[in-house]
C-alpha cells in the first residue's frame, strides 16, 4: 500500500529542494498552460521524474494528473504519459515486471478518483490500461465477481457516450481471451451489438458501427463455442440486411467501405476453412436458406462497387460455397445481368485472365473458382465439358475457352492461374482426367490439331517464364497422378522423357530449382502410376534411366527442392491463394497436399531395386492367383448350394407324394378288410342256410354267383396292394438316398 | 426455426461427473467415452417441445475443475435453469453438492430452477450413493431430482425437458419477469409483438424463415 502511504497520508520527508521545485514548476505548467504541446511536455517531464521522486510527484502532481486525464483525454499521447506517471508512482522501480496487485491498486485508485466524477474518463483509463497491460488487467477483471458482466451492462447504458466508451473498453477486454469472449457473449452481446448496428443504420452508420463490428470479430474469431452460439441464436439471418446495396453504388464513404469490409470478414469467420467441417457446413446452409449468399452474389454482379469491397465479396462468396453442393449449385446458376446474360463464373474468369485487372482481384477469382470446384464432381464435369469437342458451343464464351486462352496467353500470371484452375477441375476425379485427354487444340492453319496435354509439354519445353512452367508442371502432375492412361499419353511422345531427364540432371541456377523439383515429381508420377503398357517406358526402364542419367540420390535431392522452397509451407497452410506480390504466386494449396502424399511413395519406388520390385510383383501375382482360386471355390460352393436346394425341394415333394400314397394304401386296406368281413358273414350265412332247407339252394345258387364275383374282386385288390407296396418301397429307397446326399453335400463343400 | 421461448441453462458439478457427456447426449445423441476435460465453458443448443410450444434451450457446459470456478461463476446470473450433477459412483462428488448449491444460490437469480442429477446410473455395480440419498438431498433443498446415464441416454431427455417444464410453469404463474433477459429467458420472435418493449426499428421479422 505504498501508494496510499505516499499519496494520501504521508508527509513528504524533507524533499530535496531542486526536485520539489522542478516538480512544482511542472505542475504549474500542467495546470495553467493553454497549449496542449506545453502540457504534454510538462507531463512527460513529470513522468521522467516519477521514478526517482516517487513520493514528491505523487503528492504534488496527483490532482493535476487526474485533471489531465479528464480534460485531455482526446490526446492519447498525454494520456499515456499521465498513466505511466501514475503507474510509476504506484509501482516501485526495483521491480521490472508489474505485478497484479499493483495494477489492481491502480484500477481501484482510478476508480476512487474518477469513477464517481466521470464514468467516461474511468472507462477511457481502463481501456488505456488494458492496452498497455492487457493480460494482467484481463486476469483481474475475469476473477473479480461479476466483473465482465458489469462491464457488459455498459452496452445497455442510455447515455450514448458511455455506451460508446464501453464498446472501446470491451474491444480491448476481449482481445485474445477466449474465457472473457464467452462471458461477454453469454451476457447477450450478440443481441445488443446487432441491435446497435441496426439502430445506427448498418453499413451507413458511423464509427460506432465499426466499433460494434470489431467487437463482434473479437468475439467470434477462433472461438468455436461462440460461433456455435451465434449460429444457434439465428444471428446469421440478421446479417443478411447488411448486404442489401442499391443499384447505384458510386460514392460510398470511407466509413461505409470500412464497415462493409468488417461485415464481410464476419461472414468469413463463420465459414472459414479452418473451422470444423460440420460447423462450417451448417453455417453455409443457413446462409443459403436465409438468402445471405444470394445477397452477396448480387453485390458481385452490381455496378459501381469499390474494387476492394468487390474483391472481399468474391473471397466471402468463395468460402460460403466451398464444399457445399447446394451452395455451389446455386452459384453455378447465377447470371450476370449482361446482354445476353452470362454465367457469373464466366464473367469472373474473364477477370482472372485479364492482365489489366488488379492482382488481388484475380487471386480472389481464382479462389472462388477453386471453392466452386472443391468436392464438386458435378461442377468439375461441367467445366471440363465446355472443352470437349461434342459440347463446345461456338456462339458463346465458355469457361473452358477462357481457361485455354489463359493457359497459352503471353501473360505468365494468366498462365499460372488458368493452369491451377484447370487442375482443380481434375482434383480427385479420374473421369475428368480421362475426359480431358480428348481435348484437341487447333494450332496454326494447315497444321493438324494437337492434344491439350501435348500443347502443355510443348510450351514447357520452349523455356517460358518460371511462373508459367511451374503452373503447367503442377497441372500435369495433378492430371497424371492416379491416372495411368494420362501417363501413357504423356510417355507416348518420345520427346517428353528426355526433356524431363535433361531438366533434372542439369546443374541450373537458383531460379530453376523449383522447376527441376517439379520435373522430378512428374517423372516420379510416370513411374509410380505406370501400367507398363509402353514397351520402352515401363517402370523398370524408367528407373534404369534415372539411375543412368541422373542418379538416384541426385533425383531424390531434386525432388526435395519442392518442399524446401521458401513459399511452399505458406501455401500449405490455408486454401486461399494469398501472395504478397505476383512473383510469389508459385504454389497452389491443393498441390502442396499432392506433393506431401506422393513424395514418400516416389522416393521409395525409385530406391527400390529391380529385385525387390520383382519380388513385389511376384507377391502380387501369388496374391492374385490366390484370389482367383478363392473365387473359383466360392463359385463351386455357390453351385453346390443351389444343387442342395434343388434336391431338398425334390425330397419334400417326394415325401409328400409318399404320404399321399400311404394314405391311399391305408384306405384300400380298410376296404379290403371290409370286403373280407362281408365275405365271412356271407360264408357263415351260407353254411346256416344250407343246413336248414332245400329251398335255400336257389338262394344259395344266387349267392354263389355273388361269391365268385367277390372273390375276383378280392383277388384284384390283392394285386393292387402288392403293386403299391413295391412302389412304396422304391420311393422309400429313393428318399433315403436323397436324404443322404443332402446331408453329405454341405460337409463336402466345407472340405474345400 | 422460430421458437416461443428461449431458456438459458448452465450445467455445473465436480470434474468428471459427466456434464459434457450429458450435453453431448442431449444435443448429438452420442456418448464420449474419454474424459475430455472442459476448459472454461462450452456452448450447445437444442430445440424441444413443451405443451405444443417450441422451446429453444441454450446450454453452457462449465468446467468442474476448481481453477475455473471464478470464470464459471459469471454464468450463474444469466441462467434460468441449472443442472447440478454428481456421480453416483463417487461419494465425494455428492458430498460437494452443498458447496455447489451455496455458490449457485449466491450468484444466480433467486428463481433459477435447479435440477439435481445423479449421473452414471448404468454403473449400478459401482454405486456409492443410494438413490434415496439423492432424493432426500433434493427434497431438503427444494430441487428436482433424477438419476441419469449419459452413456445409455437413460433419463437424459427427461432431465433437460423436466427442467424446462418447471421454468415454463413458473412463467405461467408469473414468477419470472420475462421482459428481463438477465433472467435467462427470452420470448420468441412471434410472441414478441404482444410484448412491446423498447425493441426499436428491428427491420421487421426475418423473411423466409431461417433455419436451425
Ligand atoms: N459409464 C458412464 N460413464 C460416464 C457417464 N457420463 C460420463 N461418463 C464418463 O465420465 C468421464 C467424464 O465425463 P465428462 O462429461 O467429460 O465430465 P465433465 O463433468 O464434463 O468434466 P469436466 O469437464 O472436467 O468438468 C468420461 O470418461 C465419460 O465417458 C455415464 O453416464 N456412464
Ligand atoms: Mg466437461
Amino acid at each position: 500500500m505504498n501508494f496510499f502511504r505516499g499519496v494520501m497520508g504521508g508527509q513528504p520527508a524533507g524533499p530535496q529542494p531542486s526536485g520539489a521545485d522542478t516538480i512544482q514548476k511542472l505542475c504549474d505548467r500542467v495546470a495553467s498552460s493553454t497549449l496542449l504541446e506545453d502540457r504534454r511536455d510538462a507531463v512527460r517531464a513529470l513522468k521522467s521524474l516519477s521514478k526517482k521522486y516517487r513520493m514528491e510527484v505523487g503528492t504534488q502532481a496527483m490532482d493535476h494528473l487526474i485533471h489531465i486525464l479528464q480534460t485531455d483525454r482526446s490526446d492519447s499521447e498525454i494520456l499515456g504519459y499521465a498513466l505511466d506517471t501514475l503507474y510509476n508512482i504506484i509501482c516501485s522501480d526495483e521491480e521490472e515486471e508489474p505485478d497484479k496487485d499493483k495494477i489492481k491498486v491502480l484500477i481501484v485508485s482510478l476508480y476512487i478518483h474518477v469513477f464517481w466524477s466521470d464514468l467516461s474518463v474511468y472507462l477511457c483509463l481502463l481501456t488505456a490500461l488494458l492496452k498497455s497491460q492487457c493480460a494482467q488487467v484481463q486476469g483481474i477483471i475475469l476473477v473479480s465477481p461479476m466483473g465482465v458482466s458489469r462491464l457488459m451492462d455498459l452496452l445497455a447504458d442510455s447515455r450514448e457516450v458511455i455506451r460508446n466508451d464501453g464498446l472501446l473498453l470491451l474491444q480491448q477486454l476481449t482481445k485474445g481471451n477466449a474465457a472473457i469472449q464467452k462471458i461477454v457473449a453469454f451476457e447477450n452481446a450478440f443481441e445488443r451489438l446487432l441491435d446497435i448496428i441496426t439502430e445506427e443504420g448498418t453499413s451507413d452508420g458511423g464509427i460506432v458501427v465499426e466499433d460494434c463490428l470489431l467487437l463482434l470479430l473479437n468475439l467470434l474469431k477462433n472461438n468455436s463455442s461462440n460461433q456455435n452460439f451465434f449460429k444457434e441464436g439465428s444471428y446469421i439471418q440478421r446479417m443478411k440486411p447488411w448486404f442489401e446495396v442499391g443499384d447505384d453504388n458510386s460514392g460510398w464513404s470511407a466509413q461505409k467501405v470500412t464497415n462493409l469490409h468488417l461485415m464481410l470478414q464476419l461472414v468469413r469467420v463463420m465459414v472459414s476453412p479452418v473451422n470444423s467441417p460440420g460447423a462450417t457446413a451448417s453455417c453455409q446452409k443457413s446462409m443459403f436458406q436465409c438468402g445471405l449468399l444470394q445477397q452477396l452474389c448480387t453485390i458481385l454482379m452490381a455496378t459501381g462497387v469499390p474494387a476492394d469491397i468487390l474483391t472481399e465479396t468474391i473471397n466471402t462468396v468463395s468460402e460460403v460455397i466451398r464444399g457445399s453442393q447446394v451452395n455451389q449449385d446455386y452459384f453455378a446458376s447465377v447470371n450476370a445481368p449482361s446482354n445476353p446474360p452470362r454465367p457469373a463464373i464466366v464473367v469472373l474468369l474473364m477477370s482472372m485472365v485479364n492482365e489489366r485487372q488488379p492482382f488481388v482481384l484475380r487471386c480472389a477469382v481464382l479462389y472462388c473458382f477453386q471453392c466452386f470446384l472443391y468436392k464438386n464432381q458435378k461442377g468439375q464435369g461441367e467445366i471440363v465439358a465446355t472443352l470437349l469437342p461434342s459440347t463446345i458451343d461456338a456462339n458463346s464464351i465458355s469457361a473452358g475457352q477462357l481457361l485455354c486462352g489463359g493457359l497459352f496467353s503471353a501473360d505468365s500470371l494468366s498462365n499460372w492461374c488458368a493452369a491451377v484452375a484447370l487442375g482443380h477441375a481434375l482434383q480427385d476425379n479420374l473421369t475428368q482426367k480421362e475426359q480431358l485427354l480428348r481435348v484437341q487444340l487447333a494450332t496454326s492453319l494447315g497444321k493438324p490439331p494437337v492434344s491439350l496435354l501435348q500443347q502443355c509439354t510443348n510450351i514447357l519445353s520452349q523455356g517460358s517464364k518460371v511462373q508459367t512452367r511451374v503452373g503447367l508442371l503442377m497441372l500435369l502432375c495433378t492430371w497424371m497422378s492416379n491416372c495411368p492412361i494420362a501417363v501413357t499419353h504423356f510417355l507416348h511422345n518420345q520427346e517428353n522423357v528426355p526433356f524431363l531427364t535433361a531438366q533434372i540432371s542439369e546443374n541450373l541456377g537458383e531460379d530453376e530449382r523449383l522447376v527441376q523439383g517439379l520435373c522430378a515429381l512428374l517423372l516420379g508420377i510416370c513411374i509410380y502410376y505406370n501400367d507398363n503398357s509402353l514397351e520402352n517406358y515401363t517402370k523398370e526402364k524408367l528407373k534404369q534411366l534415372i539411375e543412368k542419367r541422373i542418379g538416384k540420390e541426385n533425383f531424390v535431392e531434386k525432388l526435395g527442392f519442392i518442399t524446401k522452397h521458401e513459399l511452399y509451407s505458406r501455401a500449405a497452410q490455408k486454401p486461399q491463394p494469398a501472395f504478397s506480390t505476383p512473383e510469389h504466386m508459385l504454389f497452389d494449396h491443393e498441390f502442396t497436399k499432392l506433393v506431401k502424399e506422393l513424395e514418400g511413395f516416389i522416393t521409395k519406388a525409385v530406391h527400390k531395386s529391380s529385385e525387390e520390385d520383382k519380388k513385389e510383383e511376384e507377391v502380387k501375382k501369388t496374391l492374385e492367383q490366390h484370389d482367383s482360386i478363392v473365387t473359383q471355390y466360392k463359385e463351386l460352393i455357390r453351385e453346390q448350394d443351389s444343387q442342395i436346394n434343388e434336391l431338398k425341394e425334390q425330397v419334400s415333394l417326394l415325401s409328400s407324394q409318399k404320404d399321399q400314397m400311404q394314405s391311399a394304401i391305408t384306405q384300400q386296406l380298410s376296404q379290403i378288410q371290409q370286403h373280407k368281413d362281408q365275405y365271412n358273414i356271407l360264408k357263415l350265412k351260407l353254411g346256416k342256410d344250407s343246413g336248414q332247407s332245400d329251398g335255400g339252394q336257389q338262394v344259395n345258387g344266387l349267392q354263389l354267383e355273388e361269391l365268385t364275383l367277390l372273390r375276383e374282386e378280392l383277388e384284384e385288390l390283392r394285386r393292387q396292394h402288392t403293386l403299391l407296396n413295391t412302389q412304396l418301397t422304391d420311393k422309400d429307397k429313393l428318399i433315403s438316398s436323397l436324404v443322404s446326399t443332402a446331408t453329405y453335400s454341405p460337409a463336402q463343400s466345407v472340405k474345400y | 426455426m422460430a421458437y416461443a421461448y428461449l431458456f438459458k441453462y448452465i450445467i455445473i458439478g465436480d470434474t468428471g461427473v459427466g456434464k459434457s457427456c450429458l450435453l453431448l447426449q442431449f444435443t448429438d445423441k452420442r456418448f464420449q467415452p474419454v474424459h475430455d476435460l472442459t476448459i472454461g465453458v462450452e456452448f450447445g443448443a437444442r430445440m424441444i417441445t413443451i405443451d405444443g410450444k417450441q422451446i429453444k434451450l441454450q446450454i453452457w457446459d462449465t468446467a468442474g475443475q476448481e481453477s475455473f470456478r471464478s470464470i464459471t461463476r459469471s454464468y450463474y446470473r444469466g441462467a434460468a435453469g441449472a443442472l447440478l450433477v454428481y456421480d453416483i459412483t463417487r461419494r465425494d462428488t455428492f458430498n460437494h453438492l452443498t458447496t455447489w448449491l451455496e455458490d449457485a444460490r449466491q450468484h444466480s437469480n433467486s428463481n433459477m430452477v435447479i435440477m439435481l442429477i445423479g449421473n452414471k446410473s448404468d454403473l449400478e455395480s459401482r454405486r456409492e450413493v443410494k438413490k434415496e440419498e439423492g432424493e432426500a438431498f433434493a427434497r431438503e433443498h427444494g430441487l428436482i431430482f433424477m438419476e441419469t446415464s449419459a452413456k445409455t441416454a437413460s433419463n437424459v431427455e427427461e432431465a433437460f425437458i423436466n427442467t424446462a417444464k418447471e421454468i415454463y410453469e413458473k412463467i405461467q404463474e408469473g414468477v419470472f419477469d420475462i421482459n428481463n433477459e438477465a433472467n435467462g429467458i427470452k420470448i420468441g420472435p412471434q410472441h414478441a409483438a404482444t410484448n412491446s418493449s423498447l425493441a426499436g426499428g428491428q427491420g421487421g421479422q426475418q423473411a423466409g424463415g431461417g433455419c436451425c
